[in-house]
């Protein structure tokens, strides 16, 4: 075979005079470039030539060959600009090196060009048409090839909404399309107006498929902040059939997970009334139905007066969902009447959507649940108070934190009334801390949230007998029950707040006020908060500036500016912090929008400021990933000459990347290892926020030298953030948990170990088992939306540094991890689902054993505690009888031998708490047989259960199963299709909290209370007996 | 496609005659034409397609690429010697196992050295050596440029200009013309760093001018 060995030939052919002979050497140029380019490029300029030539004929050829000639010798803009002069010669199609690097050049260019005209808010007139022609040639073939994933990504890329439209409605699987969109929408454009313009399109398309699917056009519109359709869906579902309205609740539910609340209020108040729609319409249709009315309100005399006028409209609505209805109905035949029950089917409907939405039906079921499925570990607590030593308040009260996380949610404050005198050595902020830790444990009990704090709370009408401490802590802890679901309670704040002058009651009043109406850009309660700010006391006004922050968080409202001029004036550096705060708040989510501000407070004077503007950052682009952010915090971690102003920049980046939390660790790893102590801090928090409940092991190693570091507070914030990361990770999981429990244990227990670090180790059992270990630490929801409340609770947590009782806001970004099924009437089904992974892998850490005295010989031991728990047993049985509504004798912790039963005696028991702790103790004994066997390569959970995030892949949903859930995935709220109506359903009995019982008080009577018997200590491990 | 051949062939034919009658104006256009129709044939460089006349249309192309370099001599026209010769050379290095050795190789390619050596591009010259075979140097024609070559680098321009007269093919008269001037401009070049002055009949000595006119005409340019 003869190869060509040189171009020369054609190369001097060029210099022909007959343009054929030109054409035929450039053809063959074109088709030998790849190999012949060095002998090309030295004759380059002949070809250029060509192509300038305005009488040649095949211009776009010579210009085919320089590009490639160009492209060899690696001038990728000359080749670029050769490839477009070759037009259509240029074949996007081909599969060789030189186009595919030329079409990736082109659509980098074209990219580029389209961001700059978009930012630069000009028209793109200037962009080469003839590159516009490369990249749609592009696209067109991705389409073609049905590679309609990369054709999205490209659209996306160039902000090109008409390529992407036709990308997504060509594709075979539209929805499925949608939904990939709608990700990378949510994950890879980080301009919030392009992402606005991408999510509409994707809500227009979905509504035009024939079936839509409402949970992501929902999702779409909550991130367009656009109510009004949302209610248009959700009234339109609900007047459906009954899948259709499994379906409006599944959104509702949905919705309610991001925890957006002006969102929710407005959706809630944009759907109509049941009421008043149907006489709206009565209006309008006015006497055509009249006859019909007249007749039907006749003939049933049980409808009520109210319904007669709106059977009318009844009849208006739709067709299949009048039938859909007369089946549901019993036994009435008559239309008037049918579409009246209609109508009140839809009125219930109705209510139960907004009780949904209102979050008054979801708080309600996580209740439950987080109260029925307790686990926490009393054990632990009572090891950490025990070896805490009496004097050391710090300690003392960050048990009292631990306590009430641990709890967090659940109801159950069993520890604070077992330990009434331990608990009264709290004084001044201590007392109050404590008294918000009860808000932070009934937290989410809104029905009794204020009976429960009525005996705290400052008393109508003039400062009562009560410390200011406890009164303020009380108000508080009304806004920590009712955080983000305020609308019952701020006017009592209000109130409170305005008839109070004392600066304690005050700093409560408005941290409360602001939890309550968190978002909500109440003017009034604005108005007051201010009026607290400018008396220019240094404690209230720490509290006035963060609650204005929350009042007003997301809202960019020209309040900042107000906040910031304010912060100037101010002498006071509490006041400054807690307006740099606050107005940190005000920028949430609004990335480049808050921008001037950031630089306006990055750029101040005061290096308090500095710090608000690192966290305005934070929280402007969290979970965003943003690159700009991330540069810039970089520069002030490494940079700044305030050590507060590092600390906070570094501990910024957790929350702007909580998104992509695998990233962290490796962006601050070099950090962690700083000689500064303030950005190892902030390295370590980082890390914990955004990789909270991750348990990733890369998280892990990264703190796991940094809690043993050198200096206190880093050992504190390490452990804190390692509690983070690994709640609810089991130690089959990784065995890292195993240690660092162990590790928390020794540093409690260690007599020389500094404060700082003892705190932080009570404080992280605290986290590590919050919530009854139910919860987790979640700053983003299931669809990728950040949900502000956890968010913003977790940058006022982080406040901490300065003013413990924030601590409790750490609370707000506690999600309960489960599964709730729910049937139509909103109410658990019994129903067995399986997860299909070893249970070791998910379950419940095992209850502490109880402390051996360490002298003791195992044998005797296990013997003592039995015949222990035996006399208690019998012991409480005579108590329960005995004691009933009696002040109960306190306890005496002088052994620990007496622990078992001394605890069962702190509060009342009846016959039915006794019978409750016998099947407790059954629960606790299963998971340890089973793991004395051959573990079982799955399990079966029952409605409701614990779910934990990693654990949502494994979980199934058995073949021939009564119900069948709406939305695919295993978590949070899922409503259950019935698949078999007629059978009666059998509900799972709630064992709702206890209601309307006052707490106690200090001192005051232990009230009855049908607590769980969680105080129980574990029973014995099952041991063979070996003689 | 054999007709196409034979079309070619035929206008070969009347190029030939052309040629042979110098009437070099038709020549050319006849030329242009022909070159044209090589554009046709795929079996040619650089594609080398495998066609049934693959070895006929080599061996036209490569006598009509050989007319056009001579023809350019004739025609005294270096650039496009320099051209056709480029055209003609893959015949001559790529198509060995095709075609045998044309009985013109050798002449052109040591009119191809001649003209690099009167155009001065010594590299370009010792590249093109280094790319022939041993055996070709003992060529009669090519033994004539390498030894110009060797005299001039010499700087024994006598030698140069005597070879004018022991040419070995008519075509070279061109080039050994245009290489006594070149070597003449290196001498005037030379002594008018080496001398202040010069008598007339010492500058004809020297640049071995045979009369005073000649001298003067090149003194003049």
């Amino acid at each position: 075979m003869t190869v060509a060995s040189s171009a020369s030939g054609l190369l001097a052919m060029l210099q022909e005079q007959h343009p054929a002979l030109k054409l035929y050497a450039l053809n063959n140029l074109n088709y030998l470039a790849d190999h012949f380019w060095p002998e090309i490029s030295t004759n380059i300029s002949t070809i250029e030539s060509l192509y300038e030539d305005e009488c040649f004929e095949e211009k776009q050829l010579a210009a085919l060959v320089a590009s490639k000639v160009f492209y060899h010798l690696g001038e990728l803009n000359d080749s670029l600009i050769y490839a477009l002069g070759a037009g259509p010669l240029f074949d996007v199609s081909e599969e060789s090196e030189y186009v595919q690097t030329l079409v990736a050049k082109c659509i980098d260019e074209y990219v580029a060009l389209r961001v700059k005209a978009s930012e630069s808010t000009e028209e793109a007139a200037n962009i080469d048409p003839r590159l516009v022609a490369i990249v749609e040639r592009m696209l067109d073939k991705c389409m073609s090839d049905g590679k309609f994933q990369q054709a999205v990504g490209i659209a996306l890329e160039c902000r090109r909404l008409d390529k992407l439209e036709q990308a997504i409605s060509k594709s075979e699987n539209v929805s499925a399309m949608l939904s990939y969109c709608l990700r990378l929408s949510q994950t890879h454009v980080d301009k919030r107006e392009f992402r606005h313009e991408v999510l509409r399109l994707i809500v227009n398309l979905y509504q035009g498929l024939p079936s839509p699917d409402y949970l992501s056009v929902c999702q779409c519109l909550m991130f367009l902040d656009d109510p009004g359709n949302v209610a248009n869906i959700l009234d339109e579902l609900i007047k459906g059939d009954k899948v259709d309205t499994l379906l409006a609740y599944q959104v509702a539910f949905d919705l309610f997970e991001n925890e957006y609340q002006p969102f929710l209020l407005n959706v809630r108040d944009s759907l109509p009334d049941p009421q008043t729609t149907s006489s709206s319409k009565m209006v309008v249709e006015g006497t055509v139905t009249s006859s019909i009315e007249n007749d039907s309100s006749v003939g049933n005399v049980e409808t009520s007066a109210a319904n007669s006028p709106l059977t009318g409209a009844g009849v208006l609505l739709d067709g299949t969902a009048g039938r859909q209805a007369a089946e549901d109905t019993t036994s009435t035949t008559e239309h008037g009447s049918s579409s009246s029950q209609e109508l009140s089917v839809y009125a219930d409907r109705m209510v139960k959507l907004k009780g949904i939405l209102s979050g008054e039906t979801p708080i309600h079921l996580a209740l439950q649940f987080l109260y029925g499925r307790n686990r926490s570990d009393l054990l632990t607590l009572k090891t950490i108070k025990q070896s805490v030593e009496m004097r050391n308040s710090v300690c003392h009260s960050a048990t009292i934190y631990a306590n009430a996380l641990m709890h967090a949610g659940t109801t159950v404050d069993t520890f604070l009334r077992e330990n009434l005198d331990w608990l009264s050595r709290a004084t001044n902020w201590a007392k109050f801390s404590a008294t918000a830790g009860l808000g932070v444990i009934h937290r989410g009990h809104l029905q009794q949230g204020r009976s429960l704090m009525a005996p705290y709370l400052p008393q109508n009408g003039g400062s009562g007998g009560g410390s200011p401490y406890s009164e303020g802590g009380a108000l508080y802890a009304l806004g920590l029950i009712h955080a983000n679901h305020g609308e019952g309670i701020k006017q009592f704040l209000l109130e409170s707040l305005r008839n109070t002058n004392n600066e304690v009651i005050q700093h409560g009043a408005c941290l409360g006020l602001g939890l309550a109406a968190l978002g909500t850009a109440d003017e009034e309660v604005y108005e007051d908060i201010k009026s607290v700010l400018y008396t220019d006391s240094a404690v209230a006004g720490e509290a006035a500036g963060i609650a204005m922050g929350l009042l007003m968080v997301g809202t960019a409202s020209e309040k900042a500016g107000e906040m910031l001029a304010y912060a100037h004036d101010t002498q006071h550096e509490k006041i400054i912090r807690g307006l740099a705060i606050g107005i940190a708040l005000v920028v949430y989510g609004r990335e480049e929008e808050a921008d001037t501000l950031i630089e306006q407070m990055t750029r101040d004077q005061d290096p308090i400021l500095r710090y608000g503007g690192m966290y305005a950052l934070a929280l402007a682009y969290r979970g965003t990933a943003n690159n700009s952010a991330i540069r810039r915090l970089l520069h002030f971690a490494v940079s700044d000459v305030s050590d507060d102003v590092r600390r906070a920049a570094v501990l910024a980046l957790g929350f702007v990347l909580c998104s992509e939390p695998e990233q962290t660790p490796r962006i601050v790893s070099l950090l962690s290892e700083s000689y500064n102590a303030h950005v190892r801090y902030g390295a370590a928090l980082a890390v914990g926020i955004s990789c909270a409940g991750s348990g990733s092991s890369e998280a892990v190693s990264l703190l796991e030298p940094l809690t043993s570091d050198a200096v206190d507070f880093v050992r504190q914030g390490a452990l804190m953030s390692m509690a983070m990361v690994l709640m609810q990770t089991t130690e089959a999981r990784d065995p890292h948990v195993g240690t660092f429990r162990r590790q928390l244990e020794k540093i409690v227990l260690d007599k020389h170990e500094d404060t700082m670090s003892k705190m932080g180790a009570i404080l992280a059992y605290g986290i590590l088992d919050a919530g009854g270990r139910n919860v987790s630490i979640m700053l983003q929801s299931r669809t990728g939306h950040d949900r502000a409340m956890a968010v913003v609770g977790m940058a006022i947590f982080t406040q901490f540094w300065y003013w413990y009782p924030l601590i409790y806001f750490i609370s707000l970004s506690f999600a309960p991890t489960a599964f709730i099924g729910l049937n139509h009437e909103l109410k658990m089904p019994k129903f067995e689902f399986i997860s299909d992974i070893r249970p070791s892998i998910f379950s419940y850490p095992p209850p502490t054993a109880p402390p051996s005295t360490s002298s003791n010989i195992k044998l005797p031991m296990a013997v003592l505690s039995t015949s222990a728990r035996a006399k208690a047993r019998a012991k409480k049985e005579v108590d329960s009888k005995a004691s009933a509504g009696k002040p109960l004798p306190r306890e005496v912790n002088t052994n620990l031998s007496s622990d078992s039963s001394g605890s069962t005696e702190g509060t009342e028991k009846d016959l039915t708490t006794t019978t409750r702790d016998g099947d407790a103790m059954e629960v606790d004994t299963g998971p340890e047989k089973k793991a004395t066997n051959a573990e079982p390569s799955s399990e079966v959970l029952s409605n409701p259960a614990r779910v934990v995030p990693l654990q949502e892949k494994y979980i199934k949903f058995p073949e021939g199963c009564r119900f069948a859930p709406v939305k695919k995935t295993p978590s949070g709220f899922v409503m259950l299709r019935d698949l078999d109506p007629l059978e009666p359903v059998e509900l799972v009995s709630t064992n709702a909290p206890s209601t309307g019982l006052p707490s106690s008080n200090v001192g005051a009577t232990v009230p009855a209370n049908s607590m769980p018997v969680d105080d129980e200590p574990a029973p014995p491990e099952p041991f063979v007996y070996v003689p | 496609m054999e007709a196409k051949f034979a079309d070619a062939e035929k206008l070969f034919d009347r190029l030939k005659s052309a040629f042979v009658a110098q009437d070099y104006e038709t020549s050319i256009t006849l030329l242009s034409q022909l070159k044209v129709k090589l554009t046709e044939f795929s079996g040619l460089p650089p594609l080398y397609r495998q066609t049934p006349t693959q070895v006929q249309e080599l061996v036209l192309a490569r006598s009509i690429l050989e007319y056009a370099v001579i023809l350019s001599v004739k025609t005294e026209d270096q650039e496009s010697f320099e051209r056709h010769f480029l055209q003609l050379k893959p015949y001559y290095t790529d198509t060995r196992q095709l075609i045998s050795r044309s009985s013109e190789e050798y002449p052109i390619l040591g009119l191809n050295l001649l003209r690099l050596l009167v155009q001065n591009r010594i590299a370009e010259f010792h590249t093109e050596l280094e790319l022939l075979p041993p055996e070709a140097l003992d060529d009669v024609c090519l033994k004539h440029a390498i030894e110009l070559e060797q005299s001039f680098m010499e700087g024994a321009y006598n030698r140069v200009l005597n070879a004018r007269q022991a040419f070995p093919h008519e075509t070279y008269l061109y080039f050994m013309d245009l290489l006594a001037k070149t070597v003449r401009d290196e001498i005037a070049g030379c002594s008018e760093k080496a001398f202040d002055f010069l008598t007339v009949a010492d500058a004809k000595k020297i640049l071995m001018f045979s009369s005073d006119q000649e001298l003067l005409k090149y003194a003049a340019e």
